[in-house]
């Protein structure tokens, strides 16, 4: 019989030449793809111009002027015109970008995380606990993820908390859907079947041989739906159900100079035209993930 | 912390593993049931090889699950070196320190989020070795495989031919030091030339670390290369079991004799005209009554679709053979079986 | 066939079970007591708690779910707070106001979408290819309350073409089937066709690009068969898919309607939830998200069933 036998020397394992890992291979992928990249350079500038927007904005975007209201495009001194209330448009929209993209990552961020954790778990473990779990999920699937986040924003009340928690919750079962069926599919593998021979119990497989092959496709999976939760966030400020005034968020302004189309259409516009270019920078970086860390489906 | 050694408690020349009416159903629904395996009986000693064959859906994969545990069974134990399996004597944990498993699909039984190394040292870590000791063992491991770890250690899976990480899977299951190793259809995936190499090396880690194998295989050439003895699977029952060399030259059961000389022979002198298998392809939902093979078997008689036969001694004197047919036990009923004056 | 019915209709009904669970929490799960909305601010704690035993605030929940499990059942869905007129009644209208613009949107969508899939399909990786991709990243990407309003920029304020909004000259209680109602759907209906169009378009890309590289098609062309022969038995492979799709598509915008139908005054569910919401009435809220669901949750049935009648494929699973 074999043994190991430790000395009482500390062990030195001399180090190999690594082959180029996974994460390697999928930047490699990624660069090439001119679109994704381009896509991923826009929303990391409209990141940095949300987080400089004090040294980026050139006015105060709350300070308003009676004399000024609804300016076109090109005004001097309001290069983008200015809103109902007369204040400076870009500088709302420089600022109105935090909002926004907050209310793009961070609810499907805390989803992808309670998501996971659910699927993950409903998806390794399977029998009864898979089958509650799963039609739990599958109630919240029924509505359509508008009808969702609007009923509960609605009964919740207005606000920026409330609109979290419901876009919280309205990404919570698709995300919880997708980990439980990559899941699924891993856990029948040989190789967790080997994990398992070898003595090791469920969380010391799962943190080692599962969540490494699926955080990928639930990640990738969870990016596709920034966009998603942008629109609605911004969809549930139009309806007053998010951010109060005067805060500025692209859909509350959208929301507010819904009267102005008659005056200054093109005023009117920009906001809307705002989450479009990042909705959609969103969505195309997500498709080059998707493709630069080969998921399928 | 070091893996211990494991005593060998009771002694060379006893078994190793024995299994006792071990059953496995998978119910269906709606009232159905396959019965995988059903009340199979076994032992392997300490050292040997003990191959075992059937057709695919025999309950073969099946019966490897259950003896690593991978599955819990429904009915029947374990002695693994005497002591029960998961046990008080013998945990589950324990028990998978000494019994390990390789699988068909070299490339599905790897992850491929892992080096070559980090996959064979993860088996140690779990047991408490500590990961630059599990690094060092899982690289000794590859070079005692064929695989230079200078070479492979720091590769990954997809980067390895079928047969090099099939010799990975190999030094993976040893990287516990395992007294047991399941070879579960191992080398059928491999080309011919490869698995040649591979079986030799089975045949070279099993002299070095001392093991005892149970190897699965549809393919009864390489199943009669590396076995001792051989176990004969047919709807989840052992139909008879052998030496090797005895029962492959004097096969008893009639389904045995139809495996034979549906074997590819390749001496043109040895080729058997005797009907390969017909009848109804078996199906482990809804087995016959009585014998299983019956509806298949040429000698079938009444008694057959009766009574199921007990798996009994035959053809040899101290007992190493036996077989599940009627015609092997005196008095069944069956006109070939041999007279109880005779047995007496 | 009749056992795969049974098994989807067995599966739907704990979701729909699950559903009216939510719908009736909803109410709930809304900060203070539901009653608050319509309470003078001066009302007297008798005056309180005779309401509180009118509305059935005052049982016990399951008890409180199960007569409102039993009224929905008989097609009552209570009485809305702010006008005091029954809810089953308001939803029915503007559902019926909603399944117009729905159904006509997503035949706009499916017609456009599944031209510009199968163009795309067809002439894989050509230019038409990548700008139909295009369209169908544009069509999930853009917000489509913005992009009616850009639509009422466009075509009622500067061309003055069409209708800013509303249901014509009556409302939707005078409809009649002429040029100057019909006028008033075109804007809403095409701004939400997008909403399925980018989709479908993906969808049948996929699908033909699928079938074309199966070996029947090969073959096709081998027997001589010109292309209109090949295009026929693509659309018949696709098509099943495709329609699928469709009437998923039309379930999310019965749904997703709300903010196209308050961009646009359009009198459906979505401009009766604005109102529940702006007005705080939760029992219209309630009802009119518990019609829309059960919708939603019925027509995937319905769609699985069809799916199953057309591909004995589908029912295995």
């Amino acid at each position: 019989m074999t043994a190991i036998i430790e000395s009482a020397a500390p062990i030195v394992v001399p180090p190999l030449a690594k082959s180029p890992g996974y994460w390697t291979g999928v930047w490699r992928r990624f660069k090439k793809d001119k679109v994704a990249v381009g896509a991923g350079l826009v929303v990391l500038a409209i990141i940095l111009m949300a987080v400089f927007a004090d040294y980026v904005a050139p006015a105060d975007p709350t300070r308003s002027s009676m004399l000024r209201r609804l300016r076109p495009i090109g005004t001097p001194g309001y290069p983008l015109g200015a809103d109902e209330l007369g204040r400076d448009m870009l500088s709302r929209l420089i600022h109105g970008a935090r909002l926004s993209l907050f209310m793009g990552v961070v609810p499907v961020f805390i989803a992808f995380v309670f998501g996971s954790v659910i699927g993950v778990a409903a998806g390794f473990f399977g029998g009864k606990f898979n089958t509650i779990t799963m039609r739990t999920v599958d109630v919240f699937y029924a509505f359509p993820s508008v009808l969702l986040a609007i009923a509960l924003s609605g009964a919740l009340g207005a606000g920026i908390t409330n609109s979290l928690l419901s876009l919280t919750i309205v990404f919570i079962p698709p995300i919880a859907r997708i980990a439980e069926s990559v899941t699924t599919q891993v856990r029948s593998m040989d190789y967790v079947e080997a994990a398992r021979a070898s003595g090791a119990n469920a969380l010391t497989i799962i943190r080692v041989h599962v969540l490494g092959n699926v955080l990928g496709p639930i990640f990738v999976y969870a990016t596709s739906l920034i966009s998603v939760s942008m629109i609605l966030a911004s969809g549930l400020s139009f309806l007053g159900l998010g951010t109060k005034p005067p805060t500025p968020e692209w859909g509350l302004m959208l929301n507010t100079l819904r009267t102005a189309i008659y005056v200054q259409p093109w005023v009117a516009a920009l906001p809307g035209a705002a989450i479009f270019i990042t909705s959609i920078s969103f969505n195309l970086l997500s498709d080059g993930l998707r493709s630069a860390m080969d998921v399928k489906g | 912390m070091a893996l211990e050694t494991h005593p060998d408690r009771g002694g060379p020349g006893t078994p190793l593993l024995q299994a006792k009416t071990l059953t496995k159903h998978f119910p269906l629904g709606g009232g159905a049931v396959v019965r995988a395996v059903d009340g199979v009986d076994f032992a392997v000693m300490k050292g040997e090889t003990l191959g075992v064959v059937g057709e695919s859906g025999c309950g073969k994969s099946t019966t490897a699950r259950v003896v690593m545990q991978l599955i819990p069974q429904d009915k029947g134990e374990m002695l693994f070196d005497g002591e029960i399996v998961g046990g008080k004597d013998l945990t589950l944990k324990e028990y998978r320190r000494q019994a390990q498993m390789v699988f068909q699909d070299s490339y599905a039984s790897l992850n491929p989020r892992l080096t070559i190394e980090d996959s064979i040292a993860f088996g140690p870590t779990v047991h408490g070795v500590s990961k630059a000791a599990a690094i060092l063992r899982a690289r000794d491991l590859l070079q005692r495989v064929g695989l230079d770890p200078a070479r492979f250690a720091a590769r990954y899976p997809h980067e390895l031919s079928g047969g090099q990480r099939q010799r990975v899977n190999i030094a993976r299951a040893l990287a516990l030091g395992p007294r047991l190793v399941i070879l579960d259809e191992a080398v059928s995936a491999l080309d011919k030339s490869v698995e040649a190499q591979v079986l030799n090396l089975l045949a070279d880690l099993r002299e070095e670390f001392g093991l005892t194998y149970i190897f699965i295989s549809h393919d009864l050439n390489v199943v009669r290369f590396i076995s001792d003895r051989v176990m004969v699977m047919y709807l989840g029952e052992v139909v008879e079991i052998g030496p090797v060399e005895e029962l492959y030259n004097d096969p008893r059961h009639p389904y045995t004799k139809a495996l034979l000389s549906a074997m590819p022979s390749m001496d043109p002198d040895n080729r058997t005209m005797e009907a390969p298998l017909t009848g109804d392809p078996p199906n482990p939902i809804n087995p016959p009554e009585g014998c299983r093979f019956h509806p298949r078997c040429p000698q079938a008689q009444t008694v057959c679709s009766k009574v199921k036969p007990a798996l009994v001694v035959t053809a040899s004197e101290d007992g190493t053979r036996r077989a599940a047919c009627h015609m092997e036990i005196p008095g069944s009923g069956h006109s070939r079986a041999p007279s109880l004056e005779a047995a007496a | 066939m009749l056992s795969y019915l049974a098994k989807r209709i067995l599966y739907v009904l704990p979701v729909a079970f699950g559903v009216s669970v939510f719908c009736f929490l909803l109410v709930h799960i809304a900060p203070g007591d539901p009653l608050t909305s319509v309470l003078p601010p001066d009302a007297s704690q008798a005056m309180q708690d005779e309401l509180r035993k009118i509305y059935g605030f005052d049982r016990p929940l399951p008890v409180q779910f199960g007569l409102w499990l039993l009224k929905a059942l008989q097609g009552d869905l209570g009485t809305s707070i702010a006008t005091g007129r029954p809810v089953a009644a308001e939803v029915w209208r503007a559902v019926g106001n909603t399944l117009l613009i729905a159904l006509l949107a997503t035949v706009i969508g499916f017609l456009l979408g599944s031209f510009f899939g199968f163009v795309a399909g067809y002439f894989r990786g050509s230019f038409l290819d990548k700008f139909a991709s295009m369209l169908a990243v544009l069509g999930v990407s853009v917000p489509h309350y913005w992009l009616g309003m850009v639509m009422v920029i466009v075509f009622s304020v500067q061309l003055g073409w069409l209708p800013p909004g509303g249901a014509g000259p009556g409302g939707s209680a005078a409809w009649i089937w002429n040029w100057e109602h019909v006028s008033y759907m075109i804007l809403p209906a095409i701004t939400m066709s997008v909403i399925p169009m980018g989709i479908i378009a993906r969808t049948v890309r996929a699908l033909v690009a699928d079938i074309l590289h199966q070996e029947f098609v090969p073959a096709l062309r081998a027997k001589g068969l010109m292309d209109f022969g090949v295009f026929r038995h693509v659309v018949k492979n696709a098509a099943p898919t495709a329609l699928a799709v469709m009437g998923l598509q039309l379930g999310y915008l019965l749904g997703g309607s709300i903010l196209i139908e308050t961009v646009f005054s359009w009198p459906g569910t979505g401009f009766l939830l604005g109102n529940a919401i702006f007005q705080r009435d939760l029992p219209l809220l309630q009802g009119t998200i518990l019609v829309l669901a059960m919708f939603f949750v019925g027509l995937n049935v319905l769609v699985d069933i069809l799916q199953g009648l057309l591909d004995p494929r589908v029912r295995r699973r």
